[in-house]
């Protein structure tokens, strides 16, 4: 860690947002504090962070108006906490942009867990874009468009291969059904929830080692799917 | 099949009757020549024979024309003198004259006899279509599913078109082109009225009376020549008052729906009120008495340790329980929908494993997932609920460090889940109230829960057609088997062949 990394909590509820500070600051980070949306925008935009744990209930705005405000301009990961009963909400902040969620209640490990896995992606100095993905066994030479297992390749469609792809390019980020289907088959295929359950299993079939327990490809039900290298 | 009921002659008619006017002649024609060789009388059967094949086929009329032009012939020709319609001798007189008699008399039995077989007929066509509709109605739930079935009746019986119900208390019809006068008027009358349509169609308002519910009419558009006929009158009329009955029972059905969903809701209601005072107040008293215990400065540092994780635990427990009663009031309150999708069970499962191994570290949990599944129809979130009810079911019930074993398998009519622990078992008299609403296994236990989880589980199964069921096994331990009916699998390859 070069800097001090930043985290800006957007949250309402005081109790909640005290202790997530004391859990953050307790182990490094600086924190700011937001609650409301308008608040939170202004901190963002003069003290930009290296994350943003968002609440979606806020008091002025819906959290979801500022995810999609937010990502015409930053790329910066955001980590939803959302209640139970939002389960809509959550779908709907993981298209406009948000990169993972956290059901309430959660405890600080998990937290914590779940802040470090974002920042490792999105380190303070943009990473080096690379032609290269690789996890578990596989190599991903997305120059040739070839996956190599141990050195040799395996035979993967064209959608197969783009799917891949883009869950790797992606690691532990939670991608909707949504944005897989605009990703590798273009906005035609919108609807078709089903195409994409098939092709995950024909992935599984040929990258994991047990397609039934999933190491990589993790199905996030109801959402869409996490890849975990 | 052509409306019979027109009163237009049909091309079959026209052509008899083009046949009777030819038959004779041409038969005369072919016997003159040999007019020396043949008796008479054998002659006089020749038409005769010719007027009865006439009637057989082409009815009254044609064999008439048949019967008189024979008559006619046999006169002129073979009667002495010939070529001329005097007869002479009375004997010959004696034979035209039955001649035509018997022609008359045969051809009007033959053609009465042809009319009762077309009108048996046709009754025997009307009675089936009667009788599959009042089959289809038998299995009608719905006043949806009545009016469908009354639509696909008028269009095949009648060509009809537009069919709707129009309620007589519904205030004003859903489209413009009904009247709500009429329908009124052709219920209190107890007769169908008409009233004209676009392009020379009638719309047609048949009255459907029934003791329960509301009164209505049945309106369909149809060519206007649709209910001329008295026969069809009838048939469409007794269609109406099959059509009544079933809405009548839809109806009844609808009602007993709605009574049962408002009972349940009620009950549900009372529970959750008991629980929330007394399962929920339970857990908060002792976390109250645990926090009040860590403020007394004097507690050891191990005990501390010791109250602080329980106070965790405890919380963890009521918020899991919340969710429980949060599902059961979504799921019981209001019509559930399903966001039904086909997946891969294995998938659904996949996750619940997942969490459950995170859950539950020190517990061995074995898969065992059969080769031939086939993809189901699910609400997979709401499955997932299931799958994580019951598995936490299994570990609470079940003694730390046991396994539990999880499969799945493929039987003719279902895919099959079974979760099955090595714990104490289920008493047999609680087997069978497992999955009622706040039933516990142990109702004074120190294992935390309020007894929905295994309601909710049973819920979900079977608003997908599912069945849950447990048992004790026989090597020892419970296990819970869940039943998804297989459904019609759409076909995957074709979809990928497009894609």
């Amino acid at each position: 860690m070069t800097a001090r990394e930043s985290i800006l909590v957007v949250e309402d509820e005081r109790q909640i947002r005290e202790f997530i500070v004391s859990a953050l600051t307790g182990v490094g980070f600086s924190v700011s504090e937001a609650s409301t949306v308008a608040h939170a925008a202004s901190l963002s935009a003069t003290h930009p962070p290296s994350l943003i744990l968002l609440d979606l209930g806020l008091p002025d705005r819906s959290g979801i108006d500022f995810i999609r405000d937010y990502r015409a301009w930053s790329a910066t990961p955001i980590l939803v906490l959302s209640a139970r009963a939002e389960e809509r909400d959550k779908v709907d902040a993981l298209d406009a942009g948000a990169d993972d969620y956290l059901t309430k209640p959660f405890g600080i490990a998990e937290l914590r867990a779940r802040i470090r896995a974002l920042l490792r992606r999105h380190p303070l100095t943009q990473a080096t874009a690379s032609a290269t993905l690789r996890f578990g066994d596989h190599v991903i030479d997305c120059v040739n468009r070839i996956v190599r297992r141990n050195g040799l390749p395996i035979h993967l469609s064209q959608i197969e291969y783009r799917l891949l792809a883009f869950l790797a390019a992606n690691p532990g980020r939670v991608l909707t059904h949504r944005q897989l289907l605009t990703q590798v088959w273009g906005s035609r295929a919108l609807e078709s929830h089903q195409y994409l359950r098939v092709y995950v299993g024909h992935l599984r079939q040929k990258i994991e080692a047990s397609p039934a327990q999933p190491k990589h490809i993790l199905t996030e039900i109801g959402i869409g799917y996490r890849f975990e290298p | 099949m052509h409306s019979a009921c027109r009163y237009h002659p049909s091309p079959r008619t026209l052509a008899g009757l083009v046949l009777a006017a030819t038959a004779p002649l041409l038969g005369t024609l072919a016997i003159s020549p040999h007019s020396a060789a043949v008796d008479l009388s054998n002659m006089a059967l020749m038409y005769v024979l010719i007027v009865v094949v006439m009637a057989v086929y082409f009815g009254r009329f044609a064999a008439i024309l048949a019967a008189m032009l024979s008559a006619l012939s046999f006169a002129y020709v073979f009667v002495p003198p010939y070529f001329s319609l005097e007869i002479t001798e009375a004997q010959h007189l004696l034979n035209a004259v039955i001649m035509l008699a018997v022609a008359l008399l045969v051809s009007h039995l033959t053609s009465r006899l042809k009319q009762h077989a077309e009108s048996a007929e046709r009754k025997s066509v009307e009675s089936t279509k009667l009788y599959e509709l009042a089959q289809q109605l038998a299995g009608a739930l719905s006043r949806e599913e009545v009016v469908d079935y009354a639509a696909m009746f008028l269009s095949r019986s009648l060509g009809a078109q537009k069919t709707r119900i129009v309620y007589a208390d519904s205030g004003k019809a859903d489209d413009a082109s009904v009247s709500h006068a009429l329908v009124e008027q052709c219920i209190k009358r107890h007769r169908f009225l008409t009233a004209p349509a676009a392009d020379g169609r009638k719309l047609f308002y048949l009255p459907l009376s029934s003791a329960g519910g509301s009164p209505g009419a049945l309106v369909f558009e149809a060519e206007s020549s649709a209910l001329e006929n008295s026969h069809t009158v009838k048939h469409v009329e007794t269609a109406a008052s099959v059509l009544a009955v079933a809405l009548e029972r839809s109806y009844f059905v609808d009602r007993a729906r709605k009574t049962e969903i408002e009972h349940t809701a009620e009950t549900l209601r009372n529970s959750i009120l008991s629980a929330l005072s007394h399962d929920f107040r339970t857990p908060l008293t002792a976390l109250i008495g645990m926090a009040d215990t860590l403020l007394d400065a004097r507690v050891s540092a191990d005990r501390q340790q010791y109250l602080l994780e329980s106070i965790r635990k405890q919380a963890l427990s009521i918020s899991e329980q919340m969710t429980n009663l949060l599902d059961m009031a979504k799921l019981t309150t209001g019509p559930q929908h399903l966001a039904k999708a086909w997946q891969a069970i294995e998938e659904v499962l996949g996750v619940t494993i997942r969490e459950a191994g995170a859950h539950w570290p020190e517990r061995p949990i074995t898969v065992q997932i059969a080769a031939d599944l086939v993809p189901v129809n699910i609400d997979a979130v709401l499955m997932e609920r299931v799958f994580w009810n019951v598995l936490e079911n299994a570990a609470k019930y079940s003694p730390a460090g046991t396994p539990i074993e999880v499969a799945a398998v493929r039987t003719e009519t279902a895919t099959e889940i079974t979760i099955a622990d090595s714990g104490p078992g289920i008493p047999p008299r609680q087997l069978e109230h497992l999955f009622e609403r706040f039933a516990r296994g142990q109702t004074e236990s120190d294992i935390p829960g309020c007894g929905l989880g295994l309601a909710i589980a049973r819920t979900i199964v079977e608003a997908h057609g599912g069945k849950i069921t447990a048992e004790n096994r026989p090597e020892g331990g419970c296990c819970f088997r869940i039943c998804l009916p297989l459904g019609d699998l759409p076909d995957f390859d074709a979809m990928e062949a497009t894609s």
